[in-house]
């Protein structure tokens, strides 16, 4: 192979690549805000005795996981702002699709959680005179997180990971910045290995801790 | 002893025990609870009177609802039929079998200790007892702790006071359990076969805990399989079969010459006799 590998052009865009890698940490924090906040309340709306909670709740779930992630974000960059004509800045948008979407996994991961809860603890709960929403609150919904914490980590690094997508809608993420950095300096292998490393380095420890809170999970199983 | 006493279905005029002097807690009349459409009658028309200082044990075959009851008036359940009072007020009445929203200032004077371990993992031994009195009864925290650490200590948990439910052994876990119905002083405490899921070793410290409640006149529904514990603590014996009390007395009459042949029968399975 005759190819010079040259990553030292790369530390001159080394501003460009951390103002990207600023933007995917924006990009990915507010989206598992949003996802682990609203995901709960969507898994409660799934599980609703009304069918007409139900119902939009589940059709919502069903939306997002069973349509590509790309074609999300692309529909609410274009079909959004034409369909309500509401008109809203590029990283506000990247962070309603990716939130969105997570939210939509966050409620399964949620649900899964919720269903461990054991009935008996629901009983006792009823026998202790707490109302119905402080159930909900101080006995299932830290039972539900604790069970369901492993999944919806790992939810949150594969939205970290698909924040990549709005580079297509010119987001300038970190993805984005590296596809403008190879371009200019027609060194895309370098490029995108570098940029690849630092989404690898980002979530490899969330993806450890989530490992590690799994298997501690495990070791106190109990009942 | 009253004839009347043993057979519940004379129910025009039920006849207590002649204690008058301490307050009638629960009355049932004609209470109709039944599963999956009325293929299973667990209770069948039954009535029931309890005063404040009796300790009712409840036995019979399985499947014979005898947790129904406390299921019931712990709100967990509803029946189909008949009226429970409690505390002399109308407490439950039978519509449907969805269990009814029950007054909280009555259900909160009953306690109730389940089979299974149902201390909540995420809170610890104080966490566990604080939670219904600081969220529901506006109790302030240091209200709880001051309570939490006396009961804690009556019952040699003091040490345990911040632990986690998974470092408690099973017998712990129930003593804790016992302890978290007790917060609110509640005047009736209902036992679904606490000590059933333990270990034997255990049965003992959690059983001896009961007896300490009955010697402080605690009035309790005991639902277990234990002969000779019920022999021990009850004050009062309820034979169910089939959602009906085929006899009902003291300890000794019913465990050592029941009238009734379901009964003889029953306890011959169960029990060596001596």
């Amino acid at each position: 192979m005759e190819y010079q590998l040259d990553f030292a052009f790369l530390s001159g865009s080394a501003p460009d690549l951390l103002e990207g890698l600023w933007v995917t940490v924006r990009l990915a924090i507010a989206a598992n805000a949003m996802g682990l906040t609203l995901g709960f309340a969507l898994c409660l709306m799934a599980m609703s005795h009304w069918a007409l909670v139900r119902w939009p709740a589940q059709m919502f779930i069903e939306f997002f996981r069973c349509t590509p992630a790309l074609l999300q974000i692309i529909w609410f960059f274009y079909c959004l702002p034409f369909l309500f004509e509401v008109y809203i800045d590029p990283i506000p948008m990247g962070i309603l699709a990716l939130g969105l979407n997570l939210t939509a996994f966050n409620a399964e991961a949620y649900r899964a959680g919720v269903q461990a809860v054991p009935r008996d603890h629901l009983d006792a709960s009823i026998a202790l005179g707490l109302r119905p929403w402080q159930r909900t609150i101080y006995v299932v919904l830290p039972q539900a997180l604790r069970s369901a914490m492993p999944v919806l980590m790992t939810n949150g690094i594969s939205i970290l990971q698909q924040s990549a997508l709005v580079a297509i809608v010119a987001v300038g993420d970190l993805m984005y910045v590296g596809k403008d950095i190879a371009t200019q300096n027609y060194r895309p292998l370098e490029t995108y290995t570098l940029v690849a490393l630092i989404y690898f380095l980002l979530s490899l420890p969330i993806a450890r801790l989530a490992h590690v809170i799994e298997r501690r999970q495990d070791a106190v199983v109990e009942r | 002893m009253n004839n009347a006493v043993l057979n519940s279905r004379v129910a025009s005029d039920p006849v207590s025990y002649d204690d008058s002097d301490s307050p009638q807690l629960i009355k049932l009349r004609g209470v109709v609870k039944s599963y999956n459409d009325g293929a299973l009658t667990v209770m069948d028309h039954l009535d029931l009177d309890m005063h404040a200082h009796e300790r009712l044990v409840i036995i019979g075959p399985s499947g014979s609802g005898k947790s129904s009851l406390l299921r019931v008036m712990m709100g967990l359940e509803g029946i189909q039929e008949g009226t429970i009072d409690f505390l002399g007020t109308q407490y439950i009445t039978g519509t449907r079998n969805k269990p009814q929203k029950l007054d909280p200032r009555l259900q909160r004077q009953i306690g109730m200790v389940f089979q299974h371990y149902t201390l909540f993992p995420h809170l610890s031994v104080l966490g566990n007892l604080m939670l219904a009195p600081t969220k529901v009864h506006g109790w302030t925290k240091a209200q709880a702790t001051e309570r939490a650490t006396q009961l804690l200590a009556r019952l040699g948990l003091e040490s345990k006071l911040h632990a986690y439910p998974s470092q408690l052994s099973g017998g712990q876990k129930q003593r804790v359990a016992i302890a978290r119905a007790l917060m609110l002083e509640p005047k009736l405490m209902l036992f679904d076969e606490v000590t059933s899921a333990l270990d034997p070793e255990m049965v003992v410290e959690v059983q001896n805990v009961m007896l300490k409640l009955a010697e402080q006149k605690m009035a309790m529904i005991i639902v277990t399989h234990d002969m000779h514990f019920a022999r021990h603590i009850a004050t009062r014996v309820v034979f169910c079969a089939n959602g009906k009390i085929v006899e009902q007395g003291p300890p000794e009459q019913i465990f050592t010459n029941p009238k009734e042949a379901r009964t003889r029968e029953f306890l011959e399975k169960v029990v060596i006799f001596d």
